[in-house]
């Protein structure tokens, strides 16, 4: 059974939260001891893309996402970055859009495997771009009150 | 509507009034959501991801919680139009961001053969007094006919087609030429945003030969008709219909117009939200020891007004839906049970309500009191729910397996048990 294709703010919160705050909860019982270290942080930025993921079923992006995570977790060397790619891309030319599209599918998880199709992108980058916002809406609050 | 006029309602007058409630109903949802954000978007996803066969499973499933005037009739044989009728009107709305009036009357982008036949066969025989009606048929089967040619598809459409087009020719003029579109599976041939482009041209155009065994696309003046470049055409609009709906998603890009300047400030923003997630996650990971995650003021206070990205779920406009919505009878019975057992059953109740949004609001709605419709009033039960909802997580955290192995236990229970309240 498919999920709405719909992103509906209330509910991604939710799941969201549910989701991130038990992990983050455990993470601070396991590490109490050790510093703030790499390896916190890791966890940490694991759990805050794993919560996105599995906010926003339905789409290719999140499942991708989800994928990536736990390859990238079962590895050693483990990349952490559940996006795969450096965040900061070099400036685009004055190149088609073609270049542009290839930058975005750069971006999105699961761009470069799955969204072959312009128009695809485009609508997984829709759902994408709201659900960032609200994950970067909700990690916010969650500083702001402690 | 009531029994008296269910009588005398043709599929026709049916599909009227459901094209005017459901004009209603979206406008008033849609003034629901806007009433109090500023910025509000009422976005929809394309559902382009859905397997074919599915989609129409997908939406009449979705659409189901929406009572409709023309469900009271005594038509049986016509049921399954109904449901195929009404499974694809709103979703023919909610197809495109823009909010075009013709979108609620027109929008059939697939329609099973032997459904519009008999469409068409019932709009015949009450030819008398139909003519604004069957204008409305014609144009909605027309407006569906704007698909790409397909010659694989011939076969399933070639009977309906033939049937279809004899019986709209007798109709008037007025009716532009219908072509029966494939079976639901041309997903991908199926344009959404066809018939408002349509409408300004369907009269400039004279009507083509019937050619029964092809999918026709309505080919507007001066521009090239064969398959390749419709399906160029279909493709382009298709993108440039995205790229309107990010530029509404991503702020500050009302101004620019070129579609390279778009791509830019999309990629843009998408990095710089990464960027932000990056950064918040590790502040989170520096503080997160020390954190006391207060879930009341959480919910009331910060996470919401900032989420001014407030989608309608399929078939809800908000969280706090409209009354109109409270007479879905299957809905109201699972209030009813779960209302007085609020207490035993809300983990269960907290779960669902994250993952079966519909339904979920519905409950949440009948739980507050009434009067709070238009607005996000999570404080009540939410703090019931909420601590509910930590209290299953909780449970599932402490158990004492080393970590590696708790982001996916936790991800694993949760999600094992979303799955489980998605079925």
């Amino acid at each position: 059974m498919k999920s709405s294709k719909v992103i509906h703010s209330t509910t991604f919160t939710t799941k969201y939260i549910s989701y991130l705050v038990p992990a983050l909860t455990n993470i601070g019982s396991l590490r109490a001891s050790c510093d703030v270290d790499e390896e916190t942080k890791k966890m940490v930025r694991y759990e805050v893309d794993m919560a996105l993921a599995l906010s926003a079923k339905g789409f290719a992006w999140s499942r991708a996402l989800k994928h990536k995570l736990r390859l990238n977790y079962n590895d050693d060397d483990r990349v952490g970055d559940g996006h795969g790619e450096p965040v900061t891309k070099k400036p685009k030319t004055e190149h088609e859009e073609e270049e542009r599209m290839m930058c975005l599918r750069k971006l999105i998880p699961g761009g470069k495997e799955i969204m072959a199709d312009d128009e695809m992108l485009l609508s997984e980058l829709g759902s994408y771009v709201s659900c960032l916002e609200l994950q970067v809406n909700i990690l916010r609050s969650m500083l702001q009150n402690n | 509507m009531n029994r008296a006029l269910a009588e005398t309602l043709t599929v026709l007058d049916r599909q009227r009034a459901r094209v005017k409630w459901q004009q209603e109903s979206y406008f008033s949802e849609l003034s629901g959501v806007f009433s109090n954000h500023t910025s509000t978007h009422v976005h929809v996803f394309q559902g382009d991801l859905l397997s074919d066969e599915s989609v129409l499973d997908d939406l009449v499933m979705t659409r189901q919680v929406k009572p409709d005037p023309s469900l009271e009739t005594s038509w049986p044989e016509l049921g399954k139009v109904d449901m195929a009728g009404m499974g694809f009107g709103p979703c023919g709305y909610s197809n495109g961001p823009s909010f075009d009036m013709n979108y609620a009357i027109s929008r059939t982008f697939s329609c099973p053969p032997a459904v519009a036949a008999t469409i068409a066969k019932e709009a015949m025989e009450v030819k008398g007094k139909e003519s604004i009606v069957s204008e409305n048929m014609g144009s909605a089967v027309a407006r569906e006919s704007s698909k790409k040619r397909k010659a694989d598809k011939l076969h399933n459409s070639k009977v309906a087609a033939d049937d279809d087009s004899k019986k709209t020719k007798a109709c008037g003029e007025e009716e532009e030429e219908s072509k029966i579109t494939g079976p639901p599976n041309t997903n991908k041939s199926s344009t959404k945003q066809e018939p408002s482009a349509d409408t300004s041209k369907e009269n400039s155009k004279l009507t083509e030969v019937q050619k029964p065994d092809y999918i026709h696309v309505r080919a507007r003046r001066g521009q090239a008709t064969d398959s390749h470049s419709l399906a160029e055409r279909v493709r382009r609009e298709k993108i440039s219909e995205r790229m309107k709906y990010l530029q509404d998603l991503v702020p500050g890009c009302n101004k620019i117009t070129g579609k390279a300047g778009m791509l830019d400030e999309i990629i843009n923003y998408v990095q710089s939200l990464q960027r932000q997630v990056e950064f918040l996650s590790m502040k989170l990971a520096a503080v997160n020891p020390r954190l006391d995650f207060d879930i009341d003021n959480l919910f009331a206070k910060d996470v919401f007004p900032p989420c001014m990205t407030n989608f309608p779920t399929v078939g809800m406009s908000s969280e706090m839906a409209n009354p109109s919505y409270l007479h879905f009878n299957p809905v109201q019975q699972v209030v009813a049970c779960s209302g007085v057992e609020m207490g035993l059953n809300s983990p269960d109740i907290a779960l669902r309500r994250t993952i079966s949004a519909p339904e979920s609001t519905i409950l949440d709605s009948s739980f507050l009191d009434t009067s709070c419709f238009t607005q996000i009033q999570p404080s009540p039960t939410w703090d019931v729910e909420l601590q509910n909802v930590y209290n299953v997580a909780f449970e599932h955290g402490r158990s004492t397996t080393p970590f590696p192995s708790q982001p996916f236990a936790a991800a694993g229970s949760i999600e094992a048990s979303h799955l489980k309240m998605e079925m």
